[in-house]
C-alpha cells in the first residue's frame, strides 16, 4: 500500500480526476490478472455506465435476498 | 481514551503515531474502526447512528464518531483501508453471470446497475466523505480483513484462522495461518459454494428475513431433532480435505436476486414457510417439522465448520484457532468447534460479521505503517459514550420521572432484585451485535415467566427466542460447564448449564440446557461486573438476564435520546442512562 498526499478531492475537476484514477485502477486490475479477454466486457460496461449516468438513470438498488452484488 | 491525541504536525513532531481508519460498507453492517498507534481506539457500526438496522451506506457518522473519540479529525488520518477489493468483486459478478448464463440474464442488469452507480467508486466516495486525498484510501481483500479482525484482535501470538461467510469478492471460506504480523492464506473455497449462503437460503425457506433471521434459526434448531440429515446430504457434500460443495441445483442465490433457493429445494424439504407467520411449536405439527429442518441445517453447518477446523489444525499444527465471518456468529457451532476440533483455545471477536471487516482493515493498515502487530482487543466497549448532562436535560425536557442516586448501580440492583426489568445505558456502546452490559435490558434470571414477559411485551419477538446470562468470570464454573474460554467475554459461544443449578436459571436456560453465557471481569467491564456482584449480594446468584437494548427490528440504542425513546415506547420498569435513573410515574 502506497499513499500520496495530493489535494483532497473537492470540486468537479478533482472529482473527475479521482474517478479517472479509479477507471485506471479498474483496467490495471483486469490487465494485471490475466483477464484480458474480459476487456471488451469491461469497456461495454463502462460505456453503458457513462450513458446511464448522463441519462440520470442510476439509483442504488439493494438485492432482496443477500447483498452479494 | 484518557487524553485526546494532539493534532497534525504538533502531534507528529512530538510523538509520531499512525492513525488508520478501517471502513466496511455497501453490502450490510457498514462500520468504521480506528487504530491509533497500534491501539484499537474506537469501532462502531453506522446503524447505531442512522437508526436503520444493518445499515449498508457509507459509515460517515461512525467514522466521525471514531475520530471524535480519539480527539482527531479526518486530516490526521495517515491511511484509510476499505475492507475489500471492489474490482475483484466486479470481476466475480461478471464471471459468475457468464458461467450461469442464461439463468443469470435477469439479474445481470440489476447487478451491474448497483455496481456502476456506487460500488466501484467506493474509494472515491470515501475520500470525498472524509475530505481527504484519494491516494490515502486503499483496499485490502474481504477475507483478509476478516482474518485480521480475528487474529490481530486475539490474545494469541500464533494461531490457525478460519474465515467463513456468505461471500467476499470471490471467496466464501478461507484457511489462514497467523504468526506475529503475518497472515498466510493456506486455501480457500470459492463462491457459490458457501456455508453462509446455504444458511441464508434456508433462513428464507423457514420464513425469516435473510441477514436478520439467522439467529432465530439457530435458536429454533434447539427445539427440533436433526432428522433430515439425508436430505441435507444432497444440499452440502463434504470433501476429504475439509472443504465442501453445495448441491447448486437446490439454490438460486447465484442466479436470482429475488429468491435464494430453487423449486427443487421445496421438492426436497416441502413448501417454504410463509414469511413472518406466528410460530406455535407446542400445538402445530407443521411448525415442529420446520424446527426439525432448522435442527438439520444447524447440524450440517456445525459438521462443515468442524471439518474445516480439523483440516486447518492439521495444516498448521497449531493449538489456537481464530474464527471470523458471518458464520462465526453461530455461537452454537463455535462451542462444538472448541469441544470437538482439537484446538485448545478458540477466539471470536464480537463483530465477527462484515462490520468486523472494518476493524480488520484498520489493523492491516496499522501493520503496514508500523511494522508491528496492533495490541489485542480487551473490551467490546468501543462505541460512543453518553453524557450525564445531556441525559438529565433530556429527562427534564421530556417530563420524565428521574433521579440521580449516589449509587445508581446499587439502585438498579435493588430494582432487579424486586423482579423489575431495568434498561441500562452506561458508557460506550458495544462493538458487534451483542449487548454486553453497556446497552442492555437486565432482569433476574430465575423465572421462565420473565423470559416469556420479555419476549412478548418488551422485545415483541418469537416465543422460542432464548435470553443470555451474564456472570462474573470467577463464578461462572458454579453454574456453567465450558464457560472458561476466550469467546465467552464477547458472548460468541454457548455453555452447558449445570443440571443441579438449572432451577436457578429458568429464564436464561435454553430448551437444550445451554446458555449463551457472557463472562465478565472487573477489568473488561468494571461497572457491569460491580452490578453483578451487587445482584449476588442481594439474591445469592450473581447472574443477570442480559438482552440487547432495542425493540424488535431496531438497532441497539446508541445515544441518550435513543435511550429515552426506548424508555417511552417499551414496557421496562426503569432505565439507567449514565448516572440518571428513570422510573415510571
Amino acid at each position: 500500500m502506497v499513499t500520496d498526499n495530493t489535494r483532497a478531492p473537492t470540486g468537479k475537476v478533482t472529482r473527475f480526476v479521482s474517478r479517472a484514477g479509479t477507471v485506471g485502477q479498474l483496467f490495471r486490475h483486469f490487465t494485471g490478472r490475466g483477464r484480458l479477454f474480459m476487456l471488451p466486457v469491461i469497456l461495454f460496461i463502462l460505456i453503458s455506465a457513462v450513458l446511464l449516468v448522463l441519462a440520470g438513470g442510476l439509483s442504488y438498488v439493494a438485492p432482496f435476498v443477500y447483498a452479494i452484488f | 481514551m484518557d487524553a485526546p491525541f494532539r493534532r497534525g504536525d504538533e502531534r507528529r513532531a512530538a510523538d509520531p503515531v499512525s492513525v488508520v481508519l478501517g471502513i466496511s460498507a455497501y453490502y450490510h453492517d457498514s462500520a468504521a474502526a480506528l487504530v491509533v498507534d497500534g491501539q484499537i481506539v474506537a469501532a462502531m457500526q453506522e446503524e447505531r447512528f442512522s437508526r436503520r438496522k444493518n445499515e449498508a451506506g457509507l459509515p460517515r457518522q461512525a467514522a466521525m464518531a471514531c475520530l471524535a473519540q480519539a480527539g482527531l479529525n479526518a486530516g490526521d488520518l495517515d491511511l484509510v483501508v476499505y475492507y475489500e477489493d471492489p474490482f475483484a468483486r466486479l470481476e466475480r459478478i461478471i464471471l459468475a453471470s457468464l458461467r450461469t448464463f442464461p439463468r443469470s440474464w435477469k439479474q445481470f442488469p440489476g447487478a451491474m446497475r448497483v455496481q456502476l452507480s456506487s460500488k466501484i467508486w467506493v474509494l472515491d466516495s470515501i475520500a470525498a466523505m472524509l475530505e481527504i486525498p484519494r491516494g490515502k484510501v486503499v483496499t485490502t481483500t474481504h477475507h483478509r480483513s476478516h482474518a485480521a479482525s480475528a487474529f490481530y484482535a486475539s490474545p494469541y501470538e500464533r494461531a490457525a484462522i478460519l474465515t467463513i461467510d456468505g461471500v467476499g469478492e470471490d471467496v466464501s471460506t478461507a484457511m489462514w495461518k497467523g504468526e506475529g504480523t503475518s497472515l498466510e492464506c493456506l486455501g480457500s473455497i470459492e463462491y457459490p459454494h458457501s456455508l453462509g449462503l446455504m444458511y441464508a437460503a434456508l433462513t428464507a425457506w423457514l420464513g425469516f428475513e435473510v441477514n436478520e433471521g439467522e439467529y432465530k434459526v439457530m435458536g429454533l434448531a434447539a427445539f427440533g431433532t436433526p432428522r433430515f440429515k439425508e436430505a441435507f446430504a444432497a444440499l452440502i457434500e463434504p470433501r476429504e480435505d475439509g472443504a465442501f460443495a453445495l448441491g447448486l441445483p437446490y439454490f438460486a442465490f447465484h442466479t436470482d436476486t429475488d429468491i435464494a433457493f430453487s423449486p427443487k429445494l421445496e421438492v426436497l424439504l416441502g413448501p417454504r414457510r410463509p414469511f413472518a407467520k406466528p410460530w406455535d411449536l407446542s400445538g402445530c405439527a407443521e411448525d415442529r417439522r420446520y424446527a426439525d429442518v432448522a435442527a438439520s441445517l444447524q447440524w450440517a453447518t456445525e459438521e462443515a465448520v468442524i471439518a474445516l477446523a480439523r483440516e486447518v489444525r492439521a495444516r498448521t499444527g497449531l493449538d489456537d484457532l481464530c474464527l471470523a465471518g458471518g458464520v462465526a456468529l453461530n455461537c452454537v457451532a463455535n462451542a462444538r468447534v472448541l469441544r470437538e476440533s482439537g484446538f485448545s483455545r478458540v477466539f471470536v471477536q464480537p463483530a465477527a460479521g462484515d462490520a468486523g471487516g472494518a476493524l480488520g482493515a484498520a489493523m492491516i493498515g496499522a501493520v503496514e505503517l508500523d511494522g508491528e502487530r496492533p495490541a489485542p482487543m480487551t473490551t467490546a466497549a468501543l462505541g460512543a459514550p453518553l453524557s450525564n448532562d445531556v441525559a438529565r436535560s433530556l429527562a427534564e425536557r421530556l417530563g420524565l420521572k428521574w433521579s440521580a442516586p449516589g449509587d445508581v448501580l446499587g439502585a438498579a440492583a435493588d430494582l432487579i432484585a424486586q423482579d423489575q426489568v431495568v434498561a441500562m445505558a452506561r458508557g460506550r456502546f458495544e462493538w458487534g451485535p451483542r449487548a454486553l452490559g453497556q446497552r442492555s435490558i437486565l432482569a433476574a434470571p430465575h423465572d421462565p415467566a420473565m423470559r416469556d414477559r420479555l419476549n412478548r411485551v418488551v422485545k415483541k419477538r418469537e416465543p422460542f427466542r432464548p435470553f443470555a446470562p451474564a456472570v462474573p468470570h470467577d463464578r461462572a464454573a458454579e453454574w456453567f460447564t465450558g464457560a472458561d474460554n476466550d469467546m465467552a467475554p464477547y458472548m460468541t459461544t454457548t455453555a452447558r448449564v449445570e443440571p443441579a443449578r438449572a432451577g436457578d436459571l429458568g429464564a436464561v436456560t435454553h430448551v437444550d440446557d445451554t446458555a449463551r453465557v457472557q463472562t465478565v471481569t472487573a477489568t473488561s467491564a468494571p461497572d457491569f461486573h460491580r452490578l453483578l456482584e451487587d445482584i449476588g449480594a442481594r439474591c445469592a446468584t450473581p447472574i443477570l438476564l442480559n438482552t440487547s437494548l432495542n425493540g424488535n427490528g431496531e438497532p441497539i440504542v446508541a445515544s441518550e435520546s435513543d435511550a429515552m425513546a426506548f424508555f417511552l415506547s417499551h414496557q421496562v420498569d426503569a432505565m439507567v442512562v449514565e448516572d440518571v435513573l428513570l422510573t415510571r410515574r
